[in-house]
């Protein structure tokens, strides 16, 4: 299938053409981010939020084009020990986080006990922990009030 | 509302090149892609974008009666 569009010969392989506009929305996603981190106003900072998430969703839908007309090859699958490996290690770390904590007197024990190891690998789009979630869910934002700069 | 930073302003007039230069990329792509998937998702981008330019637009005048005329002191 090859529709010539009567203007002659295509400069760019629809690859090339798709790749190019995926990494500038690559690209403009990580500058909302920055921009928003930067914003005094509350409404210019939820203006960057809005076009952040509105330019991630394109970005995505682009990508899934891109994968299914096989344009792009996700990395390869990574092995179960390696997964294994770094639990492990990363378990450890916030273990000797906690006791940190515990000796300032500040700490939560159980931070990361099984139960919400789970909850999180089987909510993958609430990965915040929970003490932040509920601010999540009434849309608080942190500099609503006094600007962060 | 606040006025606008410096910073604040370059960030909304770098936004709207970045929009602009990605309205035009997704109209090469959507006039030239041979894939109609690619195609259509050109398409709808190019209205987005442009959609994205003139919020972008809107925050810069909605700020502009609240700019100082003279420069304020730190």
């Amino acid at each position: 299938m090859y529709q010539q569009q009567g203007q002659g010969h295509p400069l760019l392989s629809d690859e090339d053409l798709a790749y190019t506009v995926l990494s500038d929305l690559k690209r403009v996603v990580g500058e909302y981010a920055t921009a928003a981190t930067e914003s005094s106003c509350q409404q210019v900072r939820q203006l960057f939020t809005n076009l952040l998430n509105s330019t991630l969703q394109m970005q995505g839908h682009l990508y899934k084009i891109m994968e299914q007309n096989n344009m792009y090859s996700a990395a390869s699958p990574v092995l179960r020990q390696e997964i294994q490996k770094q639990l492990q290690q990363n378990q450890q770390t916030e273990q000797k986080t906690d006791q940190f904590l515990q000796q300032l007197g500040l700490g939560q024990s159980g931070f990361r006990n099984q139960q919400h190891m789970q909850q999180h690998m089987h909510q993958p789009q609430n990965q915040m922990p929970p003490q932040y979630q509920q601010q999540g869910n009434q849309q608080h934002m942190p500099g609503q009030n006094q600007p962060y700069m | 509302m606040q006025p606008l930073t410096s910073k604040e302003l370059e960030y909304l007039v770098d936004s709207i090149s970045n929009e602009d230069l990605l309205i035009k990329q997704n109209a090469v792509m959507a006039a030239s892609a041979s894939n109609s998937a690619l195609k259509q998702a050109g398409m709808q981008m190019i209205n987005t974008h442009q959609q994205h330019a003139q919020m972008l637009l809107n925050a810069i005048a909605q700020h502009q009666q609240l700019a100082p005329t003279q420069p304020q002191s730190h």
